[in-house]
C-alpha cells in the first residue's frame, strides 16, 4: 500500500476536480494525473531502463486514475441529481458548426473510459521518458507538453467544458507571477505592491489605443511601450526602497501599490498650471487660465483615466493578412495562443537572465547584501534591475489584459491582487519557475474554476435539496446567504500564506538548498528538548 | 555653496509638490484662500482630526508594542481593530439599545460592547500570535511578515462573513460587504454651547469629548502599566534584549503573549470608539485604519510608545485636513506618501525608534 | 555529589560543532574557572548551562536533576543565575529597576529588599546612581550592576561570563575582589575568563578549554604551575 501512496494522493486531488466537473473533465484531469504520476514514479523508481519504468508505473497510474474516475462517477450520479439536474441531459459535442448529439450518461462513460485509459498511457509515456538519456528526455518532455497545451483549447471548445476563459486568466497571472518571482524569488526583495506595475501596463495600453485620449496605436507597438513604462516605473518605485531593510522595503512597496491605483482612479480632470506664474500647460481653459503656452488638452481639464468608469473599449491586436476581427470577443483561441506565446517567450528570457551575471548577482544580493557588495556587485544597480525586469513582465501582462478584456477598471489592481500573486510565488517555491507556474495554476485555478464551481453546485444543491427541508427561517437565511465559497477567497489565500510560512516555507517545488536553510533554525533553539535519556 | 547643495533637493521637492499637487487636491493657493476666508472651518477640522487621531493613536500603540518586542509588523492588527468594531456592533445590536433609549441604557450597552470588544480582540490577538507567529520567531525576517499578511486576509474574511450574518444579527444590515450603520449612542450635544453657554463658531460635541477623554485615559493607563508594573518592566526588558531577559527568569513566551493581549485589547477599545464616533463600520476599515495607525507608529518612531501617540494625532490631523482641503479620495494616498517619505528619509521617526537586539 | 554537573554535552551553532563532549562539575561553595582562548567555547558552555542554547547531546544536572530539558527561565528558578558576557544591562531601565529584574523569579518581598541592601553595600557606587538609567553608566559600573543583578536572584550557582572584559585594570581588581568576597560568603561560582592569571588566583579548580574540548582539569594551584598553561595563557615562557 505504501508504494501506491503517491499515486493515491494524486488521484484524490484529481478526484476533487472531477467531482465538481464530471464528464469530459475526466479526460483532462486523467491526462494530468497520469503525467504527474508518471513523472513522480519515473524519477524515484529504482529501475533504470525506460521500458521498466513505464511498466512499473502502470499499476499505480491505474489506481490513481480509477480514484480520479470515482470523482467523476460521484459527480454524474450523486452531485448532478442533488443539484436539481436530471440524471440524463443533453451534452452535445461542438464540432465547428455541427453538433454531435450525446447525453450526459454517454459522456460519462466515454470520459471515464478515455480518462483512465489516456491517464495510464500518459503515465507510461512520461515514466518511459524518465528512463531516456538526459537531452532526449528534455526534448521529448517539452514536445509532449507543447502537444498537450496546443490541444487543450480545442478539446475545451469541442467538449464544451468552457474552462478556456479561466485558463487564459490563469495564464495572465502566471505571467505576473513569473515577473514577481524575479523580484521576490531571485533578488529576495519582498514586493507587496506588484499590482501597481500591472496597472501601469494596462493603463498605458488603455491610453494608447482607445478613445480616451483619441490615440489608436497598433497593439504590437503598444505592448512594448507598456512594458517599457512598467520597467521605468520599476526604477522609479524601486529607487526609494534601496536603503531599506526587508520589512520596511515591503511596506514601502505596499504604499506605492496603494498610491498608484488611487492615482489612476482620480486622474479625471488633469490640469497642469505653473504655480507662481499661473501659466497653463495641460488642460487649459482659455476663458479661465493664463494661457501662454497650452501644450495639451486646451479646451479644458483632461480626463485621463475615466476614474471608476474605466477605459473602454481598448484596441485589439491585428495580424497582417488575417481577418481584422481575429482577436475579438468571439473566440478565445487566438487570445489563448497569444498569451501562451508571451509566457513561452518570457520563460525563455527569464531563464537567460537567471543564468547570466545579473541573475547570479541577484542571488548574491538575496543571500547576503553586504558580502555581495564586497565581491564587486553594485547593490543599487542590481536591485533596480530586479525591480524593472520584474515590472516589465507585468507590463506585458497588463497590455495583454487591457486588450483582452477591452476595458480596465481601477478596482482590478488593488492590494489583494498583489497578495494573490505573492501567494502563487510562495506556494510554488521562491525562485523556482516551475514551482511558480504550478503555484499560479493552483491558486488561480482555485479562484476562477474551483471555487465558482463549488459555489454554483452548492447553491443549486441548497436550493434543490436543502432549503426546502429547513423550517427555521434564521437557519434558512443563513444557509442561503452566508454559505458562499466565493466569499471565502480572502481566507483561503490568507491560509495558504500562513500555512506555507509555518509548515513549508520553501514552497511546493523547492530547491534543495532553500529547504535546508529554512528548516535549520528549528533544530537547535529546540522548543522541547528531546534529550530524555542523557 | 554647501547650504545650496543640502537644501536643493528639498526646494525642488517642494516646487514639484506645488506644481503637481493640484492633481492630488493639493492646490496651495486655493487652500490658503479657503482657510483665510473661513478659519473656523479649519479649527473645526482640527477638532475632528484630534478625535479620529486619538483613535488612530490607540491602534498605533498596538503596532508599536509588538514591533518593539519582536520586530514584526503585525499586519493583522488593523483587522483586529475592525473585529472590535464588529463585536461592539453585535453586542449593541443584541441589547436592542438604540438612539432613542435612555442614557443609562445607552451607557450600559456601550460598556458591555466595550468589554466584549476588549476581551474578544485581546484573546484573538493572543491566538494569532500563538499559531501564526510564534514558530517563526527564529525564521528569516520576512516569514512572519508574510504570515501576518495571510492572517490579515483571514481576519478580513471573518469580518466579511460576520457582516453577512444578518440572520443572527439583524443589525448587520442586508449586505455583508457594505458598510453598516453603528448606532449613535452619544449624540451630538455641543459642549461649548450647552455646557458652557459659549457661542463659538466651532463646536466641540460630546462625541469628540468622549473619544479624546477615553483615548487619553487609555494612553495614560498604558504608560503607567509599562513604566511601573512588574510585567511592564519585563516587557521593556524583553524588548531591549531577549536573552538577557530570559536569564532573569522572565518567561519570554508569556511576556510576548501578554503584549499581544494588550495590543488586541487596545484595538478592541479603539474599534468601539470608532463605531461610536463615526457611526459606520465596514469590513475593510481595518486595512485603511491599520495603515494609518502603522504610519503613525513609524512617524513617531517605531517601538516608541509616546511617539505612537503623537504620531497618531498628527496623522489624524493630517487626514482631517486632507479630507477637507484636498479631497477625501486622495487622503489615503497622502497618508501613504507620508509613510513612504518617513521610511525613506527618516526611518527612526520623529521621536526616535526603540527596538532592541535579540541577544 | 557535585552540585552542578555537565555531562558530555555537544552543542552546535547551525552546523558548527562548538562543544565536542564537555564534561565538568562544580561542588558546593567552590569557585571553578573555565579558561581558554577566544572561540574555544567558554561562553557557549555557560549559555548551554543557562539554557540560552540547547545541547544536541549530553546533560546538565543540578543535584542530579536535569536542567538541559528546561527552558531558560525555569533554569533561573532552579537557582542557576548567569551574568552574561558584555554585561547586557537593560539600558532603558534604571539601576534599581535592573536590580529588581534580577529578582524577577522570586516572590519573597522582604528577602528581596534585604538582598537589595546587601548589593548596595557591596557596590556603593550603584546606590549613588540608583535612579539613573543603566544605559548611562560606565563600563565598570555596568559590570557591577550586572553582577549585582545576578546576585539579586539569590543564586545557588553563579555563572560569570568574562566579567573582566573591557575593564580598566583597577576595575578588574575590584571585580575579582568582589568575586573573592562572594566566595567567602559561600556562593558557588563557575567563572569563565580570558584573564587566566586572575581567574586562577581566585579559583579553587580549573578546566582548560580548547576548540570545544576540555584538555586539562586540575586544581588552580597545579594549573598555575603547569608549563603548557603558563606558556599558552599566563604569558610566561
Amino acid at each position: 500500500m505504501e508504494k501506491y501512496r503517491t499515486a493515491i494522493t494524486i488521484g484524490l486531488v484529481g478526484a476533487a476536480i472531477t467531482l465538481l466537473f464530471g464528464g469530459w473533465s475526466m479526460i483532462l484531469v486523467g491526462t494530468v494525473v497520469g503525467a504527474i504520476t508518471g513523472l513522480n514514479y519515473g524519477q524515484h523508481s529504482a529501475k533504470r531502463g525506460a521500458l521498466d519504468k513505464a511498466r512499473e508505473v502502470l499499476l499505480p497510474a491505474l489506481i490513481g486514475n480509477i480514484i480520479m474516475g470515482l470523482g467523476g462517477t460521484l459527480y454524474t450520479f450523486v452531485v448532478v441529481p442533488l443539484t436539481g439536474k436530471s440524471l440524463n441531459y443533453d451534452q452535445p459535442l461542438k464540432l465547428g458548426t455541427g453538433r454531435v448529439p450525446l447525453d450526459s450518461i454517454a459522456v460519462f462513460i466515454i470520459g471515464l473510459a478515455a480518462g483512465i485509459a489516456i491517464g495510464v498511457a500518459v503515465a507510461a509515456l512520461i515514466a518511459y521518458l524518465q528512463g531516456l538519456p538526459e537531452n532526449v528526455r528534455r526534448v521529448a518532455f517539452i514536445a509532449s507538453l507543447i502537444v498537450f497545451l496546443f490541444g487543450l483549447p480545442f478539446f475545451d471548445q469541442v467538449t464544451g467544458l468552457d474552462w478556456i476563459a479561466a485558463i487564459i486568466t490563469i495564464q495572465i497571472f502566471i505571467l505576473l507571477a513569473l515577473g514577481l518571482n524575479i523580484v521576490v524569488g531571485y533578488a529576495g526583495l519582498l514586493d507587496l505592491g506588484y499590482a501597481a506595475f500591472f496597472a501601469i501596463g494596462a493603463y498605458t495600453t488603455g491610453l494608447l489605443s482607445s478613445p480616451q485620449i483619441d490615440i489608436y496605436w497598433n497593439f504590437w507597438l503598444v505592448i512594448w511601450v507598456a512594458a517599457a513604462m512598467a520597467a521605468f516605473a520599476g526604477l522609479v518605485l524601486g529607487a526609494p526602497t534601496l536603503p531599506l531593510r526587508g520589512d520596511y522595503l515591503a511596506i514601502v512597496t505596499l504604499g506605492f501599490g496603494e498610491i498608484i491605483p488611487v492615482v489612476f482612479r482620480n486622474l479625471i480632470s488633469v490640469k497642469l498650471v505653473e504655480p507662481f506664474t499661473r501659466i497653463c500647460f495641460v488642460g487649459c481653459d482659455p476663458k479661465v487660465d493664463v494661457v501662454r503656452w497650452c501644450i495639451y488638452a486646451c479646451q479644458g481639464a483632461l480626463d485621463l483615466t475615466a476614474g471608476e468608469k474605466g477605459i473602454n473599449p481598448i484596441g485589439r491586436p491585428m495580424i497582417p493578412f488575417t481577418d481584422e476581427l481575429l482577436f475579438s470577443s468571439r473566440s478565445y483561441l487566438p487570445w489563448y495562443f497569444l498569451v501562451f506565446g508571451l509566457i513561452v517567450l518570457s520563460i525563455f528570457f527569464i531563464r537567460r537572465l537567471r543564468n547570466s551575471r545579473i541573475g547570479r548577482a541577484w542571488m548574491a544580493i538575496r543571500e547576503d547584501e553586504l558580502a555581495a557588495s564586497q565581491m564587486g556587485i553594485d547593490p543599487v544597480k542590481t536591485k533596480l534591475l530586479a525591480f524593472s525586469m520584474g515590472a516589465t513582465f507585468s507590463g506585458f501582462a497588463g497590455a495583454f489584459y487591457g486588450s483582452y478584456i477591452s476595458a480596465i477598471f481601477p478596482s482590478v489592481f488593488d492590494f489583494s491582487v498583489s497578495v494573490i500573486i505573492l501567494c502563487m510565488v510562495i506556494l510554488g517555491g521562491l525562485g523556482n519557475m516551475v514551482g511558480v507556474i504550478i503555484g499560479g495554476i493552483l491558486i488561480m485555478g482555485t479562484d476562477r474554476l474551483f471555487l465558482p464551481q463549488i459555489a454554483t453546485l452548492l447553491k443549486d444543491f441548497m436550493r434543490h435539496s436543502v432549503l426546502g427541508n429547513v423550517s427555521n427561517p434564521v437557519l434558512k437565511d443563513f444557509l442561503e446567504i452566508s454559505v458562499d465559497p466565493n466569499q471565502m477567497r480572502l481566507a483561503i489565500f490568507g491560509l495558504v500564506l500562513v500555512i506555507m510560512m509555518v509548515v513549508r516555507p520553501e514552497g511546493l517545488v523547492p530547491s534543495e538548498e532553500r529547504r535546508a536553510e529554512l528548516h535549520e533554525g528549528e533544530e537547535e533553539h529546540g522548543d522541547a528538548a528531546t534529550e530524555a535519556a542523557a | 555653496m554647501q547650504l545650496v547643495r543640502r537644501f536643493l533637493p528639498l526646494v525642488i521637492g517642494i516646487y514639484l509638490l506645488l506644481f503637481f499637487g493640484p492633481l492630488a487636491g493639493f492646490d496651495f493657493f486655493r487652500i490658503v484662500g479657503e482657510i483665510y476666508n473661513k478659519p473656523s472651518l479649519l479649527l473645526q477640522q482640527l477638532i475632528n482630526g484630534l478625535a479620529n487621531g486619538s483613535i488612530v493613536a490607540i491602534v498605533a500603540l498596538g503596532y508599536t508594542l509588538v514591533y518593539g518586542i519582536i520586530e514584526l509588523v503585525n499586519f493583522a492588527h488593523g483587522d483586529v481593530f475592525m473585529l472590535g468594531a464588529f463585536m461592539a456592533l453585535t453586542v449593541i445590536g443584541a441589547t436592542g439599545v438604540t438612539e432613542t433609549s435612555t442614557a443609562s441604557e445607552k451607557l450600559t450597552a456601550a460598556l458591555l460592547a466595550g468589554a466584549a470588544a476588549i476581551i474578544f480582540c485581546g484573546v484573538i490577538n493572543v491566538i494569532i500570535e500563538r499559531f501564526a507567529y510564534r514558530r517563526l520567531r527564529n525564521a528569516p525576517r520576512l516569514a512572519p511578515l508574510i504570515s501576518a499578511i495571510g492572517v490579515s486576509f483571514i481576519v478580513q474574511n471573518i469580518g466579511l462573513f460576520w457582516g453577512g450574518l444578518r440572520s443572527f444579527f439583524p443589525i448587520m444590515g442586508v449586505n455583508s460587504a457594505a458598510p453598516k450603520a453603528f448606532p449613535d449612542l452619544i449624540g451630538r450635544v455641543d459642549v461649548f454651547k450647552d455646557w458652557f453657554g459659549l457661542d463659538l463658531p466651532i463646536t466641540l460635541s460630546t462625541k469628540e469629548l468622549m473619544v479624546i477623554v477615553v483615548a487619553a485615559a487609555l494612553m495614560v493607563g498604558l504608560r503607567l502599566l509599562v513604566q511601573y508594573t512588574k510585567i511592564g518592566k519585563a516587557m521593556r526588558a524583553t524588548a531591549e534584549n531577549r536573552d538577557a531577559a530570559k536569564i532573569m527568569g522572565i518567561d519570554i513566551d508569556r511576556v510576548i503573549s501578554f503584549t499581544f493581549l494588550l495590543g488586541g485589547a487596545l484595538a478592541g477599545a479603539a474599534g468601539l470608539m470608532f463605531g461610536l464616533y463615526n457611526n459606520t463600520v465596514v469590513f475593510t476599515m481595518g486595512f485603511t485604519g491599520g495603515l494609518r495607525a502603522f504610519t503613525s507608529a513609524v512617524l513617531g518612531g517605531i517601538g516608541n510608545i509616546t511617539g505612537a501617540m503623537f504620531g497618531g494625532i498628527l496623522i489624524g490631523l493630517l487626514a482631517a485636513f486632507s479630507d477637507q482641503y484636498f479631497s477625501s479620495r486622495w487622503t489615503n494616498a497622502w497618508v501613504f506618501a507620508i509613510l513612504v517619505t518617513v521610511m525613506v528619509f527618516r526611518p527612526t521617526g520623529l521621536m526616535g525608534e526603540n527596538v532592541g537586539q535579540k541577544a | 555529589m557535585s552540585m552542578l554537573e555537565v555531562q558530555n554535552i555537544h552543542t552546535y551553532y547551525d552546523n558548527i560543532h562548538a562543544l565536542k563532549g564537555i564534561s565538568l562539575n562544580v561542588n558546593e561553595g567552590e569557585i571553578v574557572t573555565l579558561i581558554g582562548a577566544n572561540g574555544a567555547g567558554k561562553s557557549t558552555t555557560l549559555k548551554t548551562i543557562s539554557g540560552l542554547t540547547k545541547p544536541r547531546e549530553g546533560a546538565v544536572r543540578l543535584h542530579g536533576n536535569p536542567l538541559h530539558t528546561l527552558p531558560a527561565h525555569k533554569i533561573v528558578e532552579q537557582g542557576i543565575i548567569m551574568v552574561p558576557e558584555g554585561r547586557r544591562v537593560f539600558g532603558v531601565l534604571t539601576v534599581s529597576e535592573n536590580l529588581e529584574m534580577g529578582a524577577f523569579a522570586r516572590n519573597d518581598k522582604q528577602a528581596i529588599a534585604q538582598d537589595l541592601e546587601k548589593v548596595y553595600s557591596l557596590f556603593p557606587r550603584l546606590k549613588e546612581r540608583r535612579n539613573q538609567l543603566a544605559g548611562t553608566l560606565s563600563g565598570g559600573e555596568q559590570q557591577m550592576l550586572a553582577t549585582g543583578r545576578g546576585l539579586m536572584g539569590r543564586p545557588r550557582v553563579l555563572l560569570l561570563d568574562e566579567p573582566s572584559m573591557g575593564l580598566a585594570p583597577v576595575l578588574v581588581d575590584l571585580i575579582f575582589d568582589t568575586i573573592q568576597q562572594l566566595h567567602k560568603q559561600g556562593t558557588t561560582i563557575l567563572l569563565v575568563e580570558q584573564n587566566a592569571r586572575m581567574a586562577l588566583q581566585v579559583a579553587d579548580r580549573g578546566y582548560v578549554l580548547q576548540s570545544g574540548e576540555i584538555v586539562l582539569s586540575d586544581s588552580a594551584e597545579n594549573l598555575r604551575a603547569n608549563e603548557s598553561v603558563q606558556k599558552a595563557y599566563l604569558g610566561i615562557s
